[in-house]
């Protein structure tokens, strides 16, 4: 069983389109044909490297291996985290490193031994592919969470400092920029739940299906993995805003400036 | 009750406190006057601990600002800003939230009293803060300040988008009160007043 494996050469054909593709780009004056060729190039090599080492840790399938495996994917979610909200990676790796672990450990786990039931727990079949799209998945959202929440206040530094004179309580004075930031970062998993399946097959199905699953297997898997990214996003959104908060504010509960890797004076 | 013992706080190159002294006790009510940019909003943010001097020592109640007496101090302080900078939200869900997070405070007693007052219509509690005039939401932010009744009152600019014989009317008030007031203004009302002592900084 199992898909039909593509030729290196037949796969190779595919890449004739881009001449069209590049000549149109040329001729619109579009100039992305540079990044577009960069793109692709990055894509092969990256995916190719991807294939060995897969290839590598599903020989040996250490669970040792296979943890450490996960446990730097962790760390570079965290790292393009970071790079993307325009926070400081020194001052904030640990916190959201812990709120990226905790939920996905215990989701994975759950999934593997209670879902999937499977005897071996590090199985690198199941923990890489999983725990990758689960990573995947959180990143947005931590993303979303913790820069709407950081730059809403500092938009609104004066708010909300004036909020801690009222209520005298931090918690109190930083709910609507938590609430608001929390929204954006679940909403748009909650809508693709709702939508999934009426437009495009998720490619986690797609690639089980020609894999050789009966349509109804692959369905389960998708529902559990959506649920599974649910969950963890869920709960690494508010583990990251609750973790960074000793980082992200002073002893006077005022806003930290160099946390921000552009700060404006 | 509140007390600078030569102070220092430099921001952006500029000095704001250059050894700077005060001292105001229980009950005094002061007018400071000074030209902008002399520190008079900041003195009231360093009270809050929204800014920390540099060097030197600033005592509240006799508690230093630390972190440890942070909230004592700020429980004590009833802070109006200058741009009142209260969160948007229905006025009336926002002296709830108020409420609940003072509870040993008078608001919501005598509301409508303190409303009528300051001239304040009861239509405004179905209003969002961001829906009131400039005047009107001055006179919210003096109206939480009665309702709170804190001991220590910091009030920048209180009476700015007022009419005069309302600034009057305020003034007459909150320098009847027994309470340790400071104020920031370039009103005349202030001035002239018998019961303010004026604090003048160069």
């Amino acid at each position: 069983m199992g898909a039909q494996d593509l030729g290196l050469f037949s796969l190779a054909l595919l890449f004739i389109f881009l001449l069209p593709i590049l000549y149109i780009n040329h001729r619109l004056r579009l100039a992305i044909n540079k990044t577009l060729a960069i793109s692709v190039v990055r894509m092969c090599v990256q995916l190719g490297f991807v294939g060995i080492y897969l290839e590598f840790l599903f020989k040996f399938n250490s669970p040792f291996l296979n943890a450490a495996y996960l446990l730097i994917m962790i760390s570079i979610a965290c790292q393009s985290i970071l790079r993307s909200s325009n926070l400081k990676l020194k001052k904030l790796f640990f916190p959201v490193f812990l709120s990226l672990l905790i939920p996905f450990v215990v989701v994975l786990f759950f999934f593997n031994a209670v879902v999937v039931n499977i005897d071996n727990l590090f199985e690198a079949k199941y923990l890489i592919p999983i725990g990758g799209m689960l990573l995947g998945n959180c990143l947005r959202s931590i993303i979303v969470g913790l820069n709407r929440f950081y730059s809403g206040i500092k938009k609104n530094e004066k708010v909300y400092l004036y909020s801690i004179s009222l209520f005298n309580s931090h918690i109190q004075a930083l709910k609507p920029y938590f609430k608001d930031a929390f929204l954006s970062a679940i909403t748009p998993t909650m809508a693709s739940m709702a939508t999934i399946g009426l437009v495009a097959l998720p490619g986690m199905m797609t690639g089980q299906i020609l894999g050789g699953s009966i349509p109804m297997v692959a369905i389960k898997y998708q529902i559990a993995i959506m649920l599974s990214i649910f969950y963890t996003e869920y709960f690494s959104t508010i583990l990251s805003v609750i973790f960074s908060l000793r980082v992200g504010f002073n002893e006077f509960d005022v806003l930290n400036p160099d946390i921000f890797i552009s700060t404006q004076k | 009750m509140i007390q600078f013992n030569s102070a220092y706080l430099t921001r952006k190159d500029k000095k704001i406190f250059d050894n700077f002294n005060l001292s105001i006790k229980k009950n005094e009510k002061i007018l400071i006057q000074g030209k902008s940019g002399i520190g008079k909003t900041t003195f009231f943010k360093v009270l809050l601990g929204f800014e920390s001097l540099d060097k030197g020592r600033a005592t509240f109640n006799g508690w230093g600002i630390s972190k440890g007496h942070i909230k004592d101090i700020r429980g004590s302080i009833f802070y109006l800003s200058q741009d009142i900078d209260l969160k948007n939200e229905l006025v009336r869900n926002l002296l709830e939230e108020i409420r609940e997070h003072n509870p040993a405070s008078l608001l919501h007693k005598d509301l409508q009293k303190k409303m009528a007052f300051l001239e304040l219509s009861i239509k405004i509690l179905d209003q969002n803060v961001k829906e009131l005039s400039g005047g009107e939401r001055q006179r919210l932010g003096l109206l939480i300040g009665f309702l709170l009744d804190r001991p220590v009152w910091l009030l920048d600019e209180p009476t700015s988008a007022l009419d005069d014989p309302m600034k009057k009317k305020i003034a007459d008030f909150i320098a009847g009160r027994d309470r340790t007031i400071v104020i920031i203004s370039h009103d005349e009302v202030w001035k002239q007043h018998p019961d303010i002592k004026i604090e003048r900084w160069v």
